[in-house]
This record gives C-alpha cells, sequence and structure tokens, in this order.
C-alpha cells in the first residue's frame, strides 16, 4: 500500500489491489448481463434533451394503466397516463387507431388554455387546450413522443416555464 | 485449478474522467453532440443506481429521463467529471426515492444512502451467465449484506477517480467509505475462496 498523500488521507483508491479492480470488472460484467440497461434508453434519453435552452419544468411519470382497447381488437391496449410536475398535472389516453397510428386524449389540471406539442422523432403536433384543459391529437405516428405543455401566456408575471414529459413510446 | 480470470487491459481511468470533463465543458457550451456522450458514457451507471434502488423497470427508465432532463437547468455549475458524476449518481437516488416514495412501498426510516436494498438476489438470473466464474462470482455476491451489494454494484460502474468526490457529495468522508468498500470486497474476496475450495470437491 502506498502512503497517504499530502492532505493527510490515502485516497480511497490506493487501497485497491490488481485483484480489487478485477472483482469490480467482474461485478460490472456481471450487472452488466443480468441486468442491462436497455439499448434504447440513451437514444430516448437524447431524444428529450434536444429541448435543451427551453426553460422547462420536467413532470413525472405518476401512475400508467393498461385496458383493453374498445376501439381496436385484437391485443391492443388503450394506455392511461398521468405525469405531474410542480404547476400541473397531466393526465392522457392513448389509444390506437385502425390506420396504426395512435390518438391521444389529454387533460391539465389545473384546467387552462395551453399550447402543446407532441414531439416524434419525425416532426412535431402542435394543438390547444380548452378551458377545461382538454386537448387531443387524433393521429401521432407510433414510436418515441413527448409532450411540451408550452408557458402560459408571457404577459403574466411569474408564468413562463413549459412542462416537458419523459419520453413515450406510443 | 486455475482460479484467476484472465489478466484484462484496464481502460485508462484518469483518461476517461479526462474525456468526460472536456465533453462536460463543450456540453455546457451548447454541443448537442458532447452532451450526447455524456449520455452514453453515464447512463449504465445511473441505470445501476436506479435498478439497486428497487425500481422496477419503466420506473427505471423514467426516473433517468428525470435526471438527465433535470441536469439541463444544472449543467452551469459542473465543470469536473467528478462533480458530473456525483450530481448524477445522487439526484437518481433522490429521484428513486420519491417514485418509490409515491409508490409501492413505504421507505425505511433508515434514510442512510448506501441502505436501500436491491431486490435482486441469485436466482433464474444466472441462467443469463454462462462463463462458470461470473457465476460464482454472482452467488458470491448474493450472499454479501444487501447495503454490500449496492455498494459494489454503483462502484463498479463509477469512473474510478471520480470516487471519492462521490463519497463526499453523499456526505460522508471519503475516509469512512473506503473501508465500507474494502470490508465488503474482502468479504466478498473470502466468499470466492470458500466457493473455489467447495467446487473442488
Amino acid at each position: 500500500m502506498t502512503p497517504s498523500d499530502a492532505s493527510g488521507f490515502t485516497p480511497a483508491d490506493e487501497s485497491l489491489d490488481d485483484v480489487d479492480l478485477e472483482l469490480l470488472d467482474g461485478i460490472r460484467e456481471v450487472f452488466q448481463a443480468i441486468d442491462p440497461m436497455p439499448a434504447d434508453l440513451p437514444e430516448r434519453i437524447r431524444f428529450c434533451l434536444a429541448l435543451r435552452g427551453l426553460e422547462v419544468e420536467v413532470a413525472r411519470l405518476a401512475a400508467e394503466e393498461s385496458q383493453p382497447s374498445l376501439a381496436v381488437r385484437g391485443a391492443e391496449l388503450s394506455r392511461t397516463i398521468t405525469f405531474d410536475s410542480d404547476s400541473l398535472t397531466i393526465m392522457i389516453r392513448i389509444d390506437p387507431n385502425l390506420d396504426g397510428t395512435a390518438r391521444v386524449d389529454g387533460w391539465l389540471a389545473p384546467p387552462e388554455r395551453r399550447e402543446i406539442e407532441m414531439k416524434t422523432a419525425a416532426d412535431s403536433l402542435t394543438v390547444a387546450s380548452d378551458e377545461q384543459g382538454r386537448f387531443a391529437f387524433d393521429r401521432v405516428p407510433r414510436g418515441m413522443a413527448q409532450l411540451v405543455v408550452r408557458s402560459a401566456e408571457s404577459e403574466q408575471s411569474g408564468a413562463g416555464r413549459s412542462v416537458v414529459t419523459p419520453a413515450l413510446i406510443l | 485449478m486455475d482460479d484467476r480470470t484472465p489478466v484484462r487491459v484496464r481502460a485508462s481511468q484518469p483518461e476517461r474522467t479526462e474525456r468526460i470533463a472536456r465533453l462536460v465543458n463543450a456540453a455546457r457550451q451548447g454541443s448537442d453532440a458532447a452532451l450526447g456522450e455524456i449520455v452514453t458514457e453515464l447512463s449504465p451507471l445511473l441505470w445501476q443506481v436506479a435498478r439497486a434502488a428497487g425500481l422496477n423497470v419503466s420506473d427505471a427508465e423514467d426516473v433517468l429521463q428525470t435526471v438527465w432532463m433535470r441536469l439541463l437547468a444544472h449543467l452551469d455549475g459542473i465543470h469536473t467529471s467528478e462533480a458530473l458524476t456525483a450530481w448524477l449518481v445522487i439526484t437518481t437516488k433522490r429521484e428513486a426515492w420519491r417514485v418509490s416514495a409515491a409508490g409501492r412501498r413505504q421507505l425505511p426510516a433508515d434514510n442512510e444512502v448506501f441502505s436501500m436494498l436491491p431486490d435482486q438476489g441469485p436466482g433464474s438470473e444466472e441462467q443469463v451467465i454462462v462463463d462458470d466464474q461470473r457465476r460464482i462470482l454472482w452467488q458470491a455476491i448474493g450472499q454479501l449484506s444487501p447495503r454490500c451489494q449496492e455498494l459494489l454494484r454503483i462502484i463498479a460502474f463509477v469512473p474510478r477517480p471520480d470516487y471519492t468526490a462521490l463519497a463526499a457529495e453523499l456526505g460522508m468522508p471519503a475516509g469512512s467509505i473506503g473501508p465500507t468498500r474494502g470490508r465488503c470486497l474482502a468479504k466478498l474476496r473470502a466468499l470466492l475462496a470458500g466457493d473455489l475450495e467447495g467446487s473442488s470437491q
């Protein structure tokens, strides 16, 4: 073992010998094998990070449930997902369309008129919520998507942060 | 009996942290490519942190996205690989606790950083580990205390020179977490020595 450095304690790494380092390599390999990160996760994260520059409030997944879709027979499920942020709750229901796209119905709480963007890998769709906070996207291409609830009117002082959700797989 | 893994050439860890530091600086100046590379570099670590905290796969995916999005607002104050790793690991832990608290489980009263139990133990996972030595290692890990399991699981993915900074950020003097790690590794080595004797019969 090497002596302590000038700061008076032995840096933690110096207590590791080659067998320890090899063991840590082995531990890393074992956990990579039994519990690998989903291969597409970094891509989804990079997709979300394309929003940088925007002052955003991050909404977190609060609940998700699935039930058999009434609209389309077969294994397709209708999903209801709730996101919470400090200022807003966003609830969406995703239903499969017959043409292979997805319909997304959403509600904002507290209800208000906001501009709402659905970012997809190809482009983005924009709708507005009504006074009850309801909004709908009729046809969203399958794949990765992310909701951005644009900031409220800029004339309201204090308002101003957009609320974004994590990437969804539609 | 061949009880040693072949010597592997380790990627130079100081080189890795210097590279990450350069990427952090580029990302702070607006490079999306650099930010993307950081995501590639450090997400596997954060995945293990989230899973070791007991999150299921979809919660862990969500937490990682949240953490990276939250980083955007904090990037200006982060200048080194050490600071970045520490911020990401701690924020991932906090987000994981938040999700756990909001969801299925109550948090244990003991809020100690490395006390969360991984819900992993040796089981069917062994089937995916084909290599004998790795299977023996996995079985030995399963006999460690939950605290040691989580600690070693996370440390194994941390760029090594960042470790001391991480310990400090987690509110532990570097001298206290080091010996814990040392004890966990010593215990693992003892278990492996025992297993190897047992397997030679």
